[in-house]
């Protein structure tokens, strides 16, 4: 399969390819291959990386030796004493959020950015609506923090400088503490990564949506399709192949957020993610061991993900 | 189309090398002179700082160190951050600044690699008794403590304590009384606030501290920092109590839970002062009649704000940054005998940077309010470092997400065992 | 007009107002930003950004209590003229206030039979009597955040009026050096171009090889070794970060540009080659059967053919890596740290440091994002059809 790809009236050295990919392969060892490798030497080790994490056990508690910060990682956020009591601390952990972020958050951005791309292709003004959506990718994390704190803010007076709280007193209701009540915040700051992302799964679907043949869809239209049978009958499954890859390029990211978390809530109120936990092992209670077993975990769970899309992709390349 | 791109590109890097051929660093020319009190630094001596303060605070210390960079021509190299990450990559890396006003856990944390102050010139008959003994690690002394601020008094204001007949409380049991009196009055008592970004949670512990102190006094608060009383003792369950019906209930606290979790701690400072007033007082360190007076400019200590040390506490909570060395080239030296040295002292009091341990400080402070917390400082016995900040480890965050899960609704039982859990590990 | 035509325009309403709704939805919350960053501090605090045109606060209640004695100026009662400063800074709060109004006058309950405010009201009114006696009288608008944000100015007052009066700290020359105060945003804008260009520069170039020879050289495991370079976007950056500020330690790197510049582009080049590839490959293949037979080398092939027909890519992932590395905090803390503050750096030390206001952060946030959407909207072209070329291809 890999040959057909090349004219065959190529000549080539045989060094020449590796000349070409020798710059990418040095900065990427250096910095991604080397820190990975070091990162798993030390997920076995304690705190400050000087002995093995063997020694770090504590008598008379379950110890899975040298994994013991696995052992950390996996559990100590949850409550192993009963099954229900196990599921409510499950849903309070870093995993568990993250499971939220997940399916809240790639639902939402796929949904509505598929909603928005279908919907901006019949208007006259396509281009500014979509730049506009598009525009907080352009945004810092910090920035979009600094953002949100006046549409999130909670004022204990009469008078209210958030935005939603603004309107739901003038409507006569009770300020809502939008960061600080469980449950509810890990959703507003879903709401903040959707205001983010929208924009860049949006604009991929607008174009392979741009790309089904106009032929297809106006035969269905006299055929007497109505607008919704076309939608789900014949374009989504057109761009399935591109909606499979936004989902999958979404879970990575989504994996990988910390950004929001940390500047939003540092992981309080039951906000944290296994992203933010990563860092807080390691930089605010400054176990190295703790926090690249975390890491490791994370690097795990992505994995599956990039499997499945470097195979997609693959498979496209036979189709060549 | 291609020929836009690339006139935008060649537009940013020309712009940006106009801008760094404009913005050459300048250092000040050293003044040549060698003094016993520079230990052996040369002019054009290099120091680098890394500090957590910024803006007036930064411009104060640059008061305080201006008479040594006269005198020596050290250079000061300093870098102004609050994230922990940078100090910690730095010292990690093996590429620490020489010196770093932090906190106190960082002398634990990084024992290994600081520099023992009375090697570096201090001594420690220049302070206070007792400011230092924390800043002992393993017998090594490996901190100066600077910028010290107590943190058990309450900020009202005198105005409104006169408007409504109301009188500063001298026991505990008159203040509970004065509390319910408030609430009978319909005025609210406390404006509590935790929300600070991933800090969340650290005013509650400063508060939780000083109803031990009320309540069982400073040995048992060291007890629970050295370890023989674990977190989840009866004790700590009878304080997270008493401050649980005050924290989480509207009628005592502006906005109850939901308010003192989801104020910042700094707008939690302002509303006994704004008008009208939202609250009637503020637990908060020395640090908050700074910013009432910087968000209420025309406000003025002692008729329209003033505080009161928390009345019953058998001893008082202090918190201190502390400058360590990493490294022991004269220039550091200097500096460190310079901070340690009556001079430093006073000079320290009359920049008003807050309170100086170091004796010399005692006398020379100009601020009212300064001169009060001083007094304050000086005379209470029982000084009691902050728990969370003694314990290594993450206790500090583990006592925050047990304040916050309790104010939450959660258990108390399961958040102060949590706590403990952590304690105990990090004090195996 | 015909019914069908007037059937198409109700078939279309649906659409318009979803697609209206949700651009005000993207667009609200930073307008706010823009719209509290131009606001004085003091009325960021107590009013919502939505309020700004809205009548001055405590006027309607100064209307309701006080207009009809006072008079709507309020100097209609010369002994007690309102818009005297002198007579309202005896009454700076609703205290003051309450208690005079609750006194009498000549006999006279001074309220005679309007009731007393409420204490709220009676706050909103000082502040009304402190605005139209112009004791405080806060702009609707201001562009001194901006400037205080730009010089670095984080005193108590602003940068203007302290300079007049001759107060500034110590690191404010008050002349045209301060806008490279290493305290403020214009110096930090500065850095971030010196930090960005570079590194939105090198990993392009090195992709652009690497897609080169992924798409169009035969080599022995081509497949795998793509699959396993693009495979380490799975590599989360925080874990790094001590292991690289080690070796840059050894190597000299920590604190330099160029350390940053490597790291992101280190930290580019998954998703630049996987990007670059696939644009390459979709290039025809005859373009290439022919330049070799016109005996190009291929390296002539190379940056004669492949680099001017990529340009929609590069663009593309410039803008990509562009907005990446202006927007990236961590690596600029960890690596360039306060010596050379980047944007994003300067934003999130105020954003944790007691005391510097909302105006300034508003303010400095602003300026930060305006150097992308420029960016962003100049260049949205390419970027949609190479960002295209990574996702989409069949």
């Amino acid at each position: 399969m890999a040959k057909r790809s090349v004219p065959n009236i190529m000549k080539q050295g045989r060094l020449a390819p590796w000349l070409y990919l020798l710059p990418a392969l040095l900065v990427m060892s250096f910095f991604i291959v080397y820190p990975m490798v070091n990162t798993i030497a030390l997920s076995f080790s304690n705190k400050n990386g000087t002995a093995s994490a063997a020694t770090t056990c504590v008598e008379g508690k379950p110890c899975w030796g040298i994994f013991e910060n696995y052992h950390y990682a996996l559990t100590a956020e949850m409550d192993t004493s009963s099954l229900p009591a196990f599921w409510s601390s499950f849903w309070r952990s870093s995993y568990g959020n993250t499971l939220k972020w997940i399916v809240l958050m790639v639902s939402g951005t796929v949904g509505l950015g598929l909603m928005f791309a279908v919907l901006a292709d019949r208007v006259k003004y396509e281009a500014l609506a979509k730049s506009i959506i598009f525009m907080p990718m352009a945004v810092s994390f910090v920035g979009a923090g600094i953002i949100w704190k006046f549409v999130y803010d909670y004022g204990t007076q009469q008078v209210q400088i958030g935005l939603l709280n603004s309107i739901i007193t003038s409507f006569g209701g009770k300020p809502i503490a939008f960061l600080t009540v469980p449950q509810l915040n890990t959703v507003a700051l879903i709401v903040v990564g959707v205001w983010i992302w929208t924009g860049f799964c949006m604009t991929i679907l607008s174009a392979a949506l741009k790309a089904v043949p106009d032929e297809v869809i106006e035969a269905a239209r006299v055929d007497g399709a109505k607008e919704w049978t076309i939608f789900w009958k014949i374009m989504v499954p057109i761009i399935m192949p591109t909606i499979t890859v936004v989902i999958t390029t979404m879970v990575i990211n989504v994996l990988k957020l910390f950004d929001i978390v940390y500047v939003m809530t540092g992981g309080n109120f039951g906000t944290d993610v296994i992203a933010n936990r990563m860092y807080t092992e390691m930089y605010i209670n400054f176990n190295v061991g703790r926090g690249t077993a975390v890491a490791v975990v994370l690097v795990i769970a992505i994995i599956p993900f990039i499997y499945f899309n470097i195979r997609r992709f693959l498979a496209q390349e036979e189709m060549r | 189309m291609k020929k836009v791109f690339w006139q935008i590109f060649a537009m940013f890097v020309v712009t940006a090398m106009l801008l760094t051929a404009c913005g050459g660093t300048a250092t000040e020319a050293p003044a040549a002179s060698t003094d016993a009190m520079c230990m052996g630094a040369n002019p054009g001596d290099e120091i680098s700082l890394l500090y957590q303060w910024s803006g007036q605070e930064e411009e104060r210390l640059n008061q305080i160190l201006q008479p040594l960079v006269e005198k020596c021509g050290i250079v000061l190299k300093p870098e102004s951050t609050r994230d922990q990450a940078l100090l910690d990559t730095r010292v990690q890396a093996g590429t620490p600044p020489d010196i770093a006003f932090w906190n106190i856990t960082q002398l634990q944390q990084y024992q290994d690699k600081l520099f023992a102050m009375d090697a570096l010139g201090a001594s420690k008959d220049a302070y206070i008794p007792g400011a230092i003994d924390s800043g002992v690690v393993d017998g090594k002394w490996l901190g100066l403590p600077v910028k010290s601020d107590i943190k058990t008094i309450i900020w009202y204001s005198p105005a409104n304590f006169e408007t409504f007949g109301y009188s500063v409380p001298t026991t505990w049991d008159e203040l509970d009384a004065l509390v319910e009196k408030m609430v009978a009055d319909g005025n609210v008592p406390w404006s509590m606030g935790l929300e600070s970004g991933d800090a969340t949670g650290w005013t509650g512990s400063d508060f939780l501290q000083d109803i031990l102190l009320v309540q069982q006094g400073p040995e048992y608060v060291m007890n629970i920092i050295n370890g023989t009383v674990p977190y989840n003792d009866a004790g700590v369950v009878q304080a997270y109590e008493t401050y649980g019906k005050w924290a989480t209930d509207p009628a005592y606290t502006v906005g109850g839970a939901q308010g003192t979790l989801s104020t910042a701690f700094l707008d939690a400072i302002y509303k006994p002062f704004s008008d009208p007033p939202e609250a009637m007082m503020v637990k908060q360190s020395g640090f908050a009649g700074g910013e009432v007076q910087k968000q209420y400019p025309d406000l003025v200590f002692g008729t329209d704000y003033d505080f009161f040390v928390v009345p019953g506490a058998k001893g008082l909570q202090g918190g201190s940054d502390w400058m360590m060395a990493f490294s022991d080239k004269p220039a550091v030296k200097a500096l460190v005998t310079y901070l340690s040295s009556p001079e430093g002292g006073a000079n320290w009091a009359k920049a008003g940077f807050d309170l100086s341990p170091n004796k010399g400080a005692a006398g020379n402070y100009t601020d009212p309010s300064l001169i009060k917390k001083a007094e304050a400082f000086y005379n209470t016995q029982g000084f009691t470092p902050d728990i969370g900040d003694s314990i290594p480890s993450g206790f500090g965050s583990a006592e925050w997400t047990a304040i916050v899960d309790y104010l939450n609704g959660g258990d108390l039982t399961a958040a102060l065992d949590q706590a403990a859990a952590v304690q105990a590990e990090a004090l195996k | 007009m015909n019914r069908d035509r007037i059937n198409k325009i109700l078939n279309r309403i649906p659409t318009h107002a979803i697609i209206i709704f949700m651009i005000l939805v993207w667009v609200v919350p930073t307008f706010g930003l823009l719209i509290t960053s131009l606001r004085p501090p003091q009325e960021i605090n107590t009013s919502g950004w939505w309020t700004v045109l809205s009548p001055p606060r405590g006027s309607g209640e100064y209307n309701e209590y006080c207009a009809s004695c006072h008079g709507d100026d309020g100097s209609a009662i010369p002994e007690a003229d309102l818009t005297d400063p002198a007579l309202i800074a005896q009454y700076p709060r609703s205290l003051q206030l309450l208690i005079a109004l609750r006194e009498e006058i000549n006999g006279q309950p001074h309220m005679q039979d309007i009731p007393i405010p409420e204490s709220q009201a009676a706050a909103d009114i000082a502040t009304y009597l402190r605005r139209i006696s112009e004791l405080d009288a806060p702009p609707r608008f201001t562009f001194s955040n901006y400037i205080d944000a730009l010089v670095g100015y984080r005193g108590t007052s602003t940068y203007l009026k302290d300079c007049e009066a001759g107060t500034a700290p110590l690191d404010i020359h008050c002349n045209t050096s301060d806008i490279l105060n290493p305290r403020g945003m214009g110096r930090a804008f500065v850095n971030s171009l010196l930090v960005t260009i570079p590194a939105t520069f090198l990993p392009i170039l090195f992709a652009a090889f690497a897609g080169y020879a992924f798409a169009w050289l035969d080599f022995k495991g081509r497949f795998l070794l793509f699959a396993i370079l693009v495979g380490l976007q799975v590599v989360p950056l925080q874990m790094t970060l001590v292991p690289i500020s080690r070796l840059y330690a050894q190597l000299g790197l920590n604190g330099t540009f160029l350390g940053v510049w490597l790291f992101h582009t280190g930290f580019g080049m998954p998703y630049a080659i996987y990007l670059m590839r696939n644009f390459l490959g979709s290039l025809p293949r005859d373009l290439f059967e022919s330049a070799y037979l016109d005996g190009a080398s291929h390296w002539t092939a190379f940056y004669r053919l492949v680099i001017p027909l990529a340009m929609p890519a590069i663009a593309s992932l410039g803008i990509f890596q562009f907005l990446w590395v202006w927007n990236d905090l961590l690596v600029a803390l960890v690596f360039l740290g306060g010596t050379t503050p980047v944007m994003t750096y300067q934003i999130s030390n105020m954003v944790t440091s007691l005391g510097a206001g909302w105006q300034l952060l508003t303010a400095s946030a602003f300026l930060s994002m305006l150097l992308p959407m420029i960016v962003f909207f100049g260049l949205q072209r390419y970027f949609v059809r190479g960002m295209l070329a990574g996702a989409v291809k069949g």
